[in-house]
């Protein structure tokens, strides 16, 4: 028995000619925080908008909890969304938005953790002020209050940083983090690529529709094939490292070297830095998410017209 | 399912907008009658069935709210109660509200049922909110009297409503009137769901009452103004001035369930297929 939280199979999703969706597979297992990366434009949101029953696909399918989602699915209580910005009822209160959202649905109040959502939102007293006075950030936050109510399962977040300035980005970093940290399964689309980095144990990177590539970030960022070591003798190392047929170029940066590797693993530079007799202090790969990203992207629009139409299993890193 | 009129009745009733229609409401019978006090029963040259309400509502208190709803409900009830049917559902849109409901979920066909129950409300309180003005100032000018309607063109044929006539009519006359923007409501919701922006909506519906009030007037198109959701708007004021409950009433009546039921079900199926990118 799976424990797919949610799972996408062969989704398109067409408007008119245009394809906004080509042909994607992915599926979340319970308490991955998944990253869903790609530039603006790539089919993230209208992938999210499919998944939460917003919009029908042209063709696929999309299951929650292992069930098909349609609109107005009851497996929709099991989620809390905040697709594309947070927005509410203009002239009435925060609370009064989250009391006639909540109770929309036939639910008493009582039966949301209310409390709970406030203390994350963090409004204090302007949650009883009119929603049309508040800047995007206090709507983000009152945003996050509204899919908390329910204690979801699962998380949805599209851009959640989107429009905010540095200091509410960071607020609203920290709350995701707070919330993955007490084992809630996340799908957050970004083209933010340091926020993924940040909170998300897992990505998937999209482009025109389609997938490029998913995997842990740790896997996605390992693609690169520049690494940076620090060792207790920089020469030693160099003189080595310059012998290691796994090595194209090497040479000193800073307190270390930076190597471009052929076709070796980082465990080969490893191995050999040990094998002299070298003491290894540190070993990573140079380039972040964002660099790997892309590549990525580069990569993909190279392959663009092979890829168009192929199966999601034939894309690399496709579950 | 109450849980739910309950909170679009909130969103759609707790705003300013509300207010200013409530003045108006209220504020405009007043008006009327301070005009009709200042007039006196003097005969008009065009002596139309509202003409004829204004000049007997002298008379009788119970007779303003007959001579305010033949005034308001050619116009400034059509622009309510359209801006009331246009902005049930996109109103949510346009705030980027609507998904987030969808979201919670609430089902398609449920929310479409509460905000059109909610809007139809809406403009029954609105008709009878302005009939009640009409009656509470009538009162307060003219008292409460039976009234004599005089014959047409002084052939005879004159007859008297007793004060309880009049309030039963005052009552089905206001009934028919808000019952009377049935289609209004299935066109208006309808067009709610077709755009995401609650002006468009409004106008559109408003726009279509404009243009078969428009082609109604024209005589030549014949039997096919029957079909109009106008055209049986005024049949309710010949218990006042002719003394009969007209046939065209339950034509009205029979019409406007036909928008009801064609408009409110094209709705349904629309806005259930819909997809929601507001």
């Amino acid at each position: 028995m799976t424990d797919s939280v949610v799972e996408v199979e062969g989704l398109w999703k067409t408007f008119g000619s245009v394809s906004a969706v080509e042909d994607l597979s992915f599926s979340i297992e319970r308490g991955q925080v998944y990253g869903l990366l790609g530039p603006n434009g790539a089919g993230k949101t209208t992938t999210l908008r499919v998944l939460m029953g917003l919009e029908r696909p042209t063709r696929g399918s999309t299951r929650l909890f292992g069930t098909t989602v349609t609109p107005s699915s009851p497996e929709l209580f099991r989620v809390g969304a905040l697709v594309e910005q947070a927005a509410f009822v203009p002239h009435l209160s925060g609370m009064r938005n989250l009391r006639l959202w909540w109770e929309a649905a036939g639910h008493h109040m009582r039966d949301a953790d209310l409390d709970g959502a406030l203390a994350i939102a963090g409004l204090g007293d302007a949650v009883n002020r009119k929603v049309k006075t508040y800047s995007q950030g206090m709507k983000q936050r009152l945003g996050f209050a509204r899919l908390l109510l329910g204690q979801p399962e699962l998380l949805v977040l599209d851009e959640p940083t989107n429009g905010l300035d540095p200091g509410e980005i960071r607020e609203i970093r920290e709350l995701i983090g707070r919330l993955t940290s007490q084992g809630a399964t996340v799908l957050l689309s970004s083209h933010h690529l340091s926020e993924v980095e940040q909170v998300c144990s897992h990505a998937l990177v999209m482009n025109h529709g389609r997938l490029i590539t998913s995997g842990t970030v740790s896997e996605l960022v390992g693609t690169t094939r520049s690494i940076y070591v620090e060792v207790n003798d920089k020469q030693r190392a160099l003189a080595v490292l310059s012998g290691l047929a796994v090595v194209a170029r090497v040479q000193v940066q800073g307190d270390g070297l930076v190597m471009e590797l052929v076709d070796g693993q980082r465990s080969d530079v490893a191995a050999a830095i040990v094998s002299a007799g070298l003491q290894l202090e540190t070993i990573m790969p140079t380039q972040r998410l964002e660099d790997a990203f892309l590549d990525l992207l580069a990569a993909g629009n190279a392959a663009q017209p092979q890829l168009h139409g192929t199966s999601p299993a034939n894309s690399i890193g496709a579950n | 399912m109450m849980s739910l009129i309950r909170t679009e009745f909130t969103k759609a009733a707790v705003r300013m907008r509300s207010i200013i229609i409530a003045v108006l409401l209220v504020g405009l019978p007043t008006l009327i009658v301070i005009a009709i006090n200042a007039r006196g029963d003097r005969p008009s040259r065009h002596d139309g069935n509202g003409d004829g309400l204004f000049r007997l509502a002298s008379q009788s208190g119970l007779l303003v709210p007959a001579a305010v709803l033949s005034v308001t409900s050619g116009f400034l009830l059509i622009i309510i109660a359209g801006t009331l049917a246009g902005d049930s559902v996109a109103s949510d849109s346009s705030w980027g509200n609507l998904r987030f409901l969808l979201m919670r979920p609430v089902p398609r066909g449920r929310l479409l049922a509460a905000k059109a129950f909610v809007a139809a409300t809406l403009i029954w309180a609105a008709t009878i909110l302005i009939a009640a003005a009409g009656l509470v100032a009538g009162i307060a000018m003219f008292g409460v009297h039976a009234v004599t309607v005089p014959g047409i063109g002084g052939l005879g044929g004159g007859f008297s409503l007793t004060t309880g006539d009049l309030l039963v009519r005052v009552v089905a006359g206001t009934a028919y009137v808000a019952f009377g923007f049935t289609a209004l409501l299935a066109l208006g919701t309808l067009f709610s769901t077709l755009t995401d922006t609650a002006a468009s909506a409004i106008g559109a519906t408003i726009g279509v009452y404009i243009v078969s009030e428009i082609l109604d007037s024209i005589s030549q198109l014949g039997v096919a103004r029957y079909g109009f959701p106008t055209h049986y708007l005024g049949a309710w004021e010949t218990m006042f001035t002719q003394n009969t409950y007209s046939r065209d009433m339950i034509a009205g009546v029979v019409v406007q369930l036909c928008y009801l039921v064609v408009f409110g079900t094209a709705a349904l199926l629309w806005f259930k297929r819909k997809d929601i990118r507001s």
